[in-house]
């Protein structure tokens, strides 16, 4: 196993099993369109609930594809063959996360226009919540990573991960509707943007190393 | 290629949970030298396997390859050898040959193919691994082991869920793989047919 096989494999297995893609992305359109049918569909009220409404709907989705990216891996013995490779597991972290994250992330972008337009949301403040879930998700991706994989090997370990993970993700979705909310009062919001890419890059530097460190204990 | 393999385990001692798995157990591996973990059901022969891998700590005891003192730092030891575990780390999505190609990335088309031949699976290559039985899925990853070139294999019950044809096949391999230079710690209840192992004794405390 080389870093390069392991990343196609990766990518190979996410597009074989389409339908978890498919049900974060369902779940994700779900919300976005059930929110405004159970509480109000005026536009005085949809148009600045918007950002906080598709945020929201984001943490979950991603929350969903996170929860069990370790489980089969687990279950049939990659990660023993992961440790054993001889390869840095958290380099072999990065790779994975990065797959999922596009594999999920993607599709959200894509049909974000659509679902904006039902919310009506306005169309300058279209492009600061697609700025924010590019900038903002990797960091739930990267702190969901650590949760699944402490939790992979209980056998009703979801729960216990979303006590451990959903506060750490309470700041991200604060800080990118504050942009979103900025943004739609045409004030300035790079402050909340440089937060959330920095929030996103920490994430990045230590949730590898502690995502392995997880699999490792749970492997035994 | 000449491989060289000198493993020595001296004075080791391991824990799980409240439970000694052993202590003071010494024993080493060379090339061309096939040990087996003999013991009771339970007695701690995987434990005994994932405490050289560096999965479960060791409370005293050291461990040494090929001159270098790995008890700290594994990597040595990790790069120089291929462990198939119980749960082989078989992806049910891919077909057989997927399977093989993701851990042998660097081996040929004509060489994975041959691989999978020597383990009677040439017919299943483009078989999703979901439809193929535990054995054969065993099988697929008891394929690496034709293609790499690691020196130290650690298998832990490689013969579970193997038929008669492809215990022997797997035989052959091993004593190919000790004819090079190699060296091969096996953990196993079945009795090998015609290779004969030195034996380290894991007891019950």
């Amino acid at each position: 196993m080389n870093y390069r096989s392991f990343f196609k494999a990766e990518w190979l297995s996410l597009l074989r099993r389409k339908q978890d893609t498919l049900n974060a992305l369902l779940f994700f359109i779900m919300v976005i369109t059930l929110f405004p049918l159970g509480v109000d569909p005026s536009s005085e009220f949809l148009a600045p609930a918007a950002g906080g409404i598709i945020w929201c709907a984001t943490a979950l989705s991603v929350l969903m594809a996170v929860e069990g990216m370790f489980k089969e891996d687990f279950n049939d013995g990659s990660l023993e063959q992961w440790l054993a490779s001889g390869l840095s597991v958290t380099y072999l972290v990065v790779l994975k996360v990065t797959a999922q994250w596009l594999m999920v992330v993607l599709p959200l972008l894509i049909v974000l226009p659509l679902l904006g337009q039902m919310l009506f949301l306005p169309s300058e403040a279209l492009a600061t919540v697609m700025l924010t879930i590019v900038l903002g998700t990797p960091a739930l991706f990267f702190i969901g990573a650590i949760g699944a994989a402490l939790t992979v090997a209980l056998r009703r370990g979801a729960v216990l991960m979303l006590l451990l993970i959903l506060p750490l993700y309470l700041p991200v979705i604060i800080f990118a509707t504050g942009a979103v909310r900025a943004a739609q009062l045409q004030m300035s919001f790079h402050g909340q943007l440089a937060i959330l890419a920095a929030m996103s890059i920490v994430a990045l530097a230590l949730s590898p190393v502690m995502t392995a460190i997880s699999i490792k204990a749970s492997v035994n | 290629m000449q491989k060289s393999v000198n493993l020595q385990v001296r004075h080791l001692c391991i824990e799980r949970g409240d439970r000694e798995l052993c202590q003071d157990l010494s024993f080493s591996v060379q090339s061309k030298e096939l040990v087996r973990i003999a013991g009771e059901n339970g007695a701690g022969k995987s434990s005994l396997i994932k405490a050289l891998l560096g999965w479960l700590p060791i409370e005293e005891g050291q461990i040494e390859f090929n001159g270098e003192d790995v008890t700290l730092h594994r990597h040595s030891l990790l790069q120089n050898q291929l462990y198939l575990g119980h749960n082989p780390g078989i992806k049910t999505v891919f077909t057989a040959l997927e399977n093989l190609r993701v851990y042998c990335p660097e081996a040929s088309e004509d060489a994975l193919e041959e691989a999978l031949t020597q383990v009677q699976l040439s017919a299943f290559a483009e078989t999703p691994a979901a439809q193929l039985s535990a054995g054969q899925k065993r099988r697929i990853a008891l394929a690496r082991l034709w293609l790499t070139r690691k020196p130290l294999w650690l298998l832990d019950e490689p013969f579970t869920a193997l038929d008669v044809k492809g215990v022997a096949a797997l035989e052959h391999c091993m004593e190919q793989h000790l004819a090079q230079g190699g060296a091969v710690l096996i953990t196993t209840h079945q009795p090998l047919l015609h290779l004969a192992p030195k034996v380290v004794e894991l007891s019950p405390q």
